[in-house]
């Protein structure tokens, strides 16, 4: 019970990441490598402002906006240029930006893992706490529902959302209904970086430890979770996320916990293999 | 097959030359005793840098399929391979050096071959992003599985210093190592410039077209990814005989990625640039690793980063398109030769050129218009993607 | 026509070249290297950059001390000494490239390298060219299986018996949690299950993979009745784990060994369970010798040195003092005749060293023979 909540918290991070990943493969047709490094530049933003005020909640406003404007900068400077070309060329240059960002980060903090500071901690709720739930699982995971739940009604009852469902649904028709789509783009972008700061959050309250490499892992996992949910599909990233966050806390209670990366992975070629386009994806069919 | 027709492009000499002249460098220093075992190791290492780019070469720039996991198909053929050399040194006696890497080798690659089908087959049904998060999938995986087998050492590696093949006297690997460069450039320019070679790049340039036209998409496929899978088992196979342990570490993503900064350095498609981009980094590794100290090794990193963004930026920004034709080698030398290089059927054709690939999604070319003009439609070139028709 | 037979000309010139060379080959030179020394040539290896840097630069900084008290001596005989430290990253390749580098710039006698696996390849390496090491802190056994190598730290399966035997006398339930991808975890781990099957014991382990996994909430659920955890682990890990406990509301201490030296300054003032871990260095105590050490580490790099700084120190002065007991004098001395001198000399009767991780001794085996401190934190 105690795993599956556990399973439940991990899984809204792994979400809320796959997210970001799916809406801007809807939108921009392209795998944003990087979207994992966002999340590592979240946390340390928060990590530095924790240090600078004391300050939670501006440690986390500090790293919602940081990621934002990374975010649609990373797009305007790395994506804009190649939208058009061949998107093998887009995903290396994804990867390139991820390495970038790694790479940034080792030399301006190091390498090493640096603890996030003792201001950064959620009060115990002894009702939870006494069922053996961490107040940080719990927060996770209600806060992932609610980011969720309201990301869903954006997309459908605003105007906006509109425009980024028709943007992925049919970006040429889109186009001639008059909808800006470079507009759209970077709006996606934005979101999906604020997603990763949330993200990051969470992360931060689990694993109190910031260092370069930190979004890799749950990058890749999200995205993992994004593929198997069938990507572009909002509801699927969800899904996927939520499954791989179970499946992962379950294996590691099990014998078998050696063996989760593989598990994990295993199971990405494994559907992919049997339904091409995940769980909950739209099949396109190929035109000449 | 029919007769078996071998001829030498130019170009395909200049690659074996390149490695025969490293080769020969190499031997005549070691003849006349300048050759440092630090030197040999540092052939060593261009070598099997060589073998890994021009494999996942022929992987990215010829079949067109992103591979993410090359450093997993060194990981096989460096664990299995070591493994059975280690056994084979127990049997055939410590004197029988060679023997011992040769068939290690081919046991090794055939292993990592092996597994190089097992990944071809989800690339049958998946395509671009898809297969790259899986090559990338497959590289954890078989890290993770290799990390727990006792019998290959598990977490503390496999042991492979009764191998070590280069002794303070006579550091002869790299020999062996540009040898298997060779018979690799061999196969593979040769399959490149056979029908099999422009069966796949018709599959890299539309695989619909290729297959309507009556290419086994499947089988070349498979192929492409058995043969790249082969010789990065033998570059792991090398790799066990330098150094020991065997350690799952080594062959992480970022592994993967450093070779795919070879080849796009390189420049993907081209055989000499990835021989070159291949020796030039590893060479610039050699030397960072006693200069950068602390933090500052990310560095290296940061300028691998900026090198694919750039690279790949200013070769495939459609923005650019007429400054690179402009400005780019190929046009220069196109002036030079104008005579013989204007006959389309001797132009370059195993290069990729990726700003011609055409798009499969229509709607990209509607994208790379600037939309903060007035709308004007896009050229009929860019909608129908070159030569498709819908 | 003309082509094929190029080409068969080619692979056969390429045969031939190998044919020439690889059985012979009695042809590059070896000797002399340290011919031209005007000092003695103390090398090593170690990951001076990237995850494990933390390491590497405390054995370097802790061993430049030592250098500079050496040599502030008057060195050995007058001649004074040098060391240098190549940056392996912690990977075994780079130890290896590394060695042959340091050993082509006439390397005498080495600390080896930092971490296990790199020493592993150091130690291969050193065992063709016959080269003393004294490694600060590759404790897995098989770095110091050749007769050459030797270690200051205490060897991974001596920590995991100690840790075994402590815990059995003092506590009740007994829970584990290690690191299934790391050398040195699974090295005390497997040591440690075997010295409790010893002793009849039943415990309860939980594994961790950190290069993918920091999140310790289910393997802390599990263990969190234990009276005690073991970790054989590192501090960053530990830290975390720390942390996990108090959010899981258990109070079980913690034991661990020498890697979780370092972990107060990953935990807060949250943290109230009682932290143990075996260790050979306590930088806060009162010993003569330490404490000097410490002050010298301070004045020098404006921080605590940590253990790792302290081996570092000690395998160059214990290198020191074997060479000084073998009487070594010549300054352009071989490595093979250096080692046959100063194997003969540390593992001779009556021959210690006290160092800043306590008084040792060595047999022909390698490992330091020397007396575990457990160090309490919190309490």
């Amino acid at each position: 019970m105690i795993t599956l909540i556990d399973g439940l918290s991990l899984g809204s991070i792994y979400a809320l990441i796959a997210l970001g990943y799916t809406m801007v493969y809807g939108i921009a047709k392209m795998l944003n490598f990087a979207h994992g490094d966002i999340i590592m530049v979240g946390a340390y933003a928060i990590m530095v402002t924790l240090a600078a005020t004391v300050s939670p909640i501006a440690a986390i406003v500090a790293a919602i906006v940081i990621c934002t404007i990374l975010g649609i900068l990373v797009e305007k400077l790395a994506y804009k240029p190649l939208r058009g070309a061949s998107p093998l060329a887009v995903l290396i240059t994804a990867i390139g930006v991820s390495y970038f960002l790694q790479g940034l980060a080792q030399l301006v903090f190091g390498s090493q893992p640096k603890p996030v500071g003792s201001a950064w901690k959620l009060p115990a709720i002894e009702a939870i706490n006494s069922l053996g739930i961490t107040t940080a699982a719990a927060v996770t995971l209600v806060c992932g529902i609610i980011i969720m739940i309201a990301l869903t009604l954006f997309i459908n009852c605003t105007r906006t959302g509109s425009a980024m469902l028709a943007v992925s649904e049919d970006r040429g028709a889109a186009i001639l209904m008059g909808v800006n789509v470079n507009k759209i783009i970077s709006i996606t972008f934005a979101i999906g970086s604020a997603l990763a700061a949330f993200a990051g959050m969470f992360y931060l309250f689990q694993i109190p430890n910031t260092e370069p490499t930190l979004g890799a892992m749950p990058g890749i996992t999200a995205f993992t979770a994004a593929v198997i949910g069938g990507i572009g599909s909002i509801p699927g990233a969800m899904v996927g996320g939520v499954l791989l966050g179970v499946i992962e806390k379950f294996c590691l209670a099990s014998p078998l916990a050696p063996y989760t990366v593989a598990i994990k992975f295993s199971l990405l070629i494994l559907i992919l293999l049997v339904k091409p386009t995940g769980l909950l994806g739209k099949v396109v069919r190929e035109k000449v | 097959m029919g007769k078996i027709n071998i001829k030498i492009k130019p170009k395909h000499l200049v690659n074996y030359s390149i490695v025969l002249v490293m080769l020969l460098i190499g031997v005549v220093m070691l003849e006349t005793g300048n050759l440092r075992p630090s030197i040999a190791q540092l052939f060593t290492q261009i070598g099997y840098s060589i073998i890994l780019a021009v494999s996942l070469n022929f992987v990215v720039g010829f079949l067109g399929e992103l591979s993410l996991g090359h450093a997993g198909f060194m990981c096989v053929g460096a664990y299995i391979g070591g493994l059975s050399a280690v056994m084979l040194k127990q049997a055939l006696g410590a004197s029988a050096k060679l023997p011992v890497l040769v068939i290690a080798m081919l046991i090794g690659g055939l292993s990592a071959a092996v597994f190089g089908f097992v990944i071809g087959l989800p690339s049958l049904r998946l395509k671009g992003d898809y297969l790259a998060i899986v090559t990338l999938a497959f590289g954890e995986i078989v890290r993770n599985v290799f990390m727990n087998q006792k019998i290959f050492g598990g977490a503390r590696g496999l042991t492979t210093g009764s191998l070590t093949y280069d002794t303070r006297r006579a550091p002869t690997l790299f020999i062996v190592t540009f040898i298997v460069a060779l018979v690799m450039l061999i196969i593979i320019q040769n399959i490149v410039r056979s029908k099999h070679g422009r069966a796949i790049t018709a599959i890299r340039d539309n695989e619909i077209a290729a297959k309507a036209m009556g290419i086994n998409v499947t089988f070349y496929k498979l192929f492409v990814f058995i043969v790249a899978a082969f010789f990065a088992g033998c570059a792991g196979v090398i790799y066990a005989h330098t150094t020991t342990p065997v350690l799952y570490t080594f062959f992480s993503y970022n592994y993967s990625i450093e070779i795919l900064v070879m080849v796009v350095l390189g420049g993907m498609g081209s055989i000499t640039g990835s021989i070159f981009s291949a020796m030039f980094i590893t060479i610039v590794n050699f030397m960072l690793q006693s200069q950068l100290s602390g933090d500052l090794a990310s560095l290296r990193n940061l300028i691998y980063a900026v090198i694919l963004i750039v690279v790949v930026v200013f070769s495939n920004a459609p923005a650019l398109k007429s400054f690179r034709e402009k400005y780019s080698l190929g046009a220069l030398f196109a002036k030079l030769f104008r005579g013989k290089l204007s006959d389309p059927a001797k132009r370059k054709d195993d290069e990729a050129k990726w700003d011609r690939v055409p798009t499969k999604i229509k709607m990209d070319a509607l994208l790379s218009t600037d939309l903060n003009v007035d709308y004007t439609p896009a050229r009929p070139e860019d909608l129908n993607g070159g030569k498709e028709g819908k | 026509m003309k082509k094929t037979l190029s080409l068969v000309l080619v692979l056969a010139m390429a045969l031939l070249v190998l044919a020439g060379c690889g059985g012979n080959g009695e042809t590059g030179s070896v000797d002399g290297y340290t011919a031209n020394n005007t000092e003695y040539f103390i090398g090593g290896t170690g990951p001076l950059t990237g995850d494990a840097s933390s390491y590497g630069i405390s054995v370097q900084n802790g061993a430049n001390i030592a250098i500079e008290e050496i040599n502030a001596a008057g060195g050995l005989n007058g001649v004074n000494f040098k060391f240098d430290i190549k940056d392996d990253q912690a990977a075994a390749d780079k130890a290896s490239t590394a060695y042959d580098q340091l050993f082509e710039a006439g390397m005498q006698i080495a600390i080896g390298s930092v971490t296990s696996g790199s020493c592993e390849a150091f130690a291969t390496k050193a065992a063709s060219d016959s080269l003393f090491f004294m490694t600060p802190s590759a404790s897995a056994e098989i770095c110091i299986q050749a007769p050459n190598a030797f270690r200051v730290c205490f060897g991974d399966p001596d920590q995991g018996v100690l840790a075994a035997q402590e815990l059995v006398a003092n506590y009740e339930t007994i829970g584990a949690i290690y690191d299934e991808s790391d050398t040195y975890s699974t090295g005390i781990y497997e040591a440690f299950e075997a010295e409790m099957a010893n002793l009849g014991k039943e415990y309860t382990v939980k594994t961790f993979n950190a290069e993918n996994n920091k999140d310790f909430s289910t393997q802390v659920e599990a263990l969190k009745d234990c009276d005690v955890i073991f970790l054989p682990i590192y501090y960053t890990e530990a830290g975390l784990i720390a942390k996990a406990v108090v959010a899981k509301g258990s109070d079980a201490v913690l034991f661990g060994c020498d890697g979780l030296d370092g972990v107060a300054g990953q935990i807060d003032e949250t943290v109230t369970n009682q932290i143990k871990y075996i260790t050979p260095f306590d930088v806060n105590s009162t010993d003569a010798t330490v404490s000097a050490f410490v002050t010298a580490y301070e004045t020098k790099y404006g921080s605590k040195p940590d253990q790792f700084a302290a081996d570092g120190y000690d395998a160059v002065m214990a290198i020191y003092e074997a060479m000084k007991a073998a009487g070594v004098n010549d300054v352009t001395i071989a490595p093979d005749a250096l080692c046959e001198a100063v194997t003969a000399a540390i593992t001779a009767e009556g021959f210690s060293y006290t160092g800043a991780t306590g008084t040792m001794s060595w047999d022909a085996s390698g490992a330091a023979t020397k007396v575990p401190v457990i160090i309490e934190l919190n309490k």
